[in-house]
């Protein structure tokens, strides 16, 4: 029984780095096999912190774009995008996208935005981890009858130059104070 | 005429010449211990011969001299050609995460443009004012 107790407390203390090294704000996003095999362009990036670090020193601070994007990801400690687009509309698996809402689901995540067109068909949901007042990770699942889009950046997110960049990119105002408050939060969501 | 020829009668013929010398010269016995009084004779007078050892100038051999210079001219072609190699390997590093840096940062813009498009999708559904009939169901 003892033998038992330790052989548990032991996997527990070898497990434990293994949660700790996954920064918050991260999401398992699938391979999504499905999507990439009848997609007909994708656009899959992973840009963890070291790969972030030395995408920063490649962009050009010359470049307006380019300087708000450095700028931006300075803070950053990842970027994660799945996006499929097809010919023909097509029927997403429900599951994959599922387990994201899932993980979307956990303490710290609040929905900012949830818009849906029935005209359109359209779906875009923006989630942003909040972690004492200060954004530590924003995901974006959008889903369109020919293109679906996973979105997860980690880290802290600086949404004062998120409101910089605003524009530069086509990112929107989306009224967000650099230290946001539920009652701020509110003003963005619309009933 | 006849002088002549009364001197070439009187000239001593050559096979008479041959003839005399081949008599003189025919072999005779040596004398009964004339080659044990030769030995003993010479066994008395003759100086023992001494050898000598002169040692001479060490010649440089050009052995020596290249030897010690093919190795530092190997030493020296295989320092230049690692050196050269190191370098080759670091040109092809740096070339390598350039590539890897300019993909990065392509990656990463590419990303920002479909976010902020994703965004902008969200801010436009948000802001728009609801069409009739609710078609737009916003939250």
């Amino acid at each position: 029984m003892n033998a038992r107790i330790a052989l548990c407390f032991t996997a527990l203390l070898l497990a434990a780095p293994a949660f700790a090294e996954q920064p918050r704000g991260l999401l398992r996003l699938p391979e999504f096999p499905a999507l990439a095999e009848k997609a007909s362009e994708s656009v899959v990036v992973t840009l963890d912190s070291n790969l972030l670090g030395i995408a920063s020193r490649f962009l050009d601070a010359s470049d307006p774009e380019q300087a708000s994007a450095k700028k931006l990801v300075s803070s950053l400690t990842g970027i994660y995008v799945r996006s499929y687009t097809f010919d023909t509309d097509f029927a997403y698996p429900k599951a994959d996208v599922e387990s994201v809402r899932r993980q979307l689901s956990a303490p710290g995540w609040s929905r900012m935005v949830e818009a849906h067109s029935k005209k359109e068909n359209t779906d875009v949901d923006v989630f942003m981890l909040v972690d004492n007042g200060k954004a530590m990770g924003l995901a974006i699942i959008a889903s369109e009858p020919r293109e679906f889009t996973i979105v997860n950046i980690v880290g802290s997110i600086d949404l004062e130059q998120l409101h910089e960049i605003e524009g530069k990119f086509g990112v929107p105002e989306l009224e967000i104070e650099s230290a946001p408050k539920k009652e701020e939060k509110k003003s963005v969501k619309k009933n | 005429m006849n002088d002549l020829e009364e001197r070439l009668r009187r000239a001593p013929r050559p096979e008479d010449a041959e003839e005399r010398l081949r008599r003189a010269l025919r072999p005779v016995d040596a004398p009964e211990g004339f080659t044990e009084r030769l030995m003993s004779a010479l066994q008395a007078r003759e100086p023992r011969a001494v050898v000598a050892v002169v040692p001479t100038a060490a010649r440089p051999t050009p052995r020596r001299f290249w030897m010690p210079a093919a190795m530092a001219a190997s030493l020296l072609a295989a320092v230049l050609l690692g050196q050269y190699n190191a370098q080759l390997r670091d040109e092809a590093r740096v070339a390598r995460e350039n590539a890897a840096g300019l993909a990065a940062s392509r990656e990463l813009m590419q990303a920002l443009r479909v976010t902020s498009q994703k965004l902008d999708i969200a801010y436009q559904a948000v802001t728009k004012p609801p069409v009739t009939g609710a078609e737009e169901n916003r939250s």
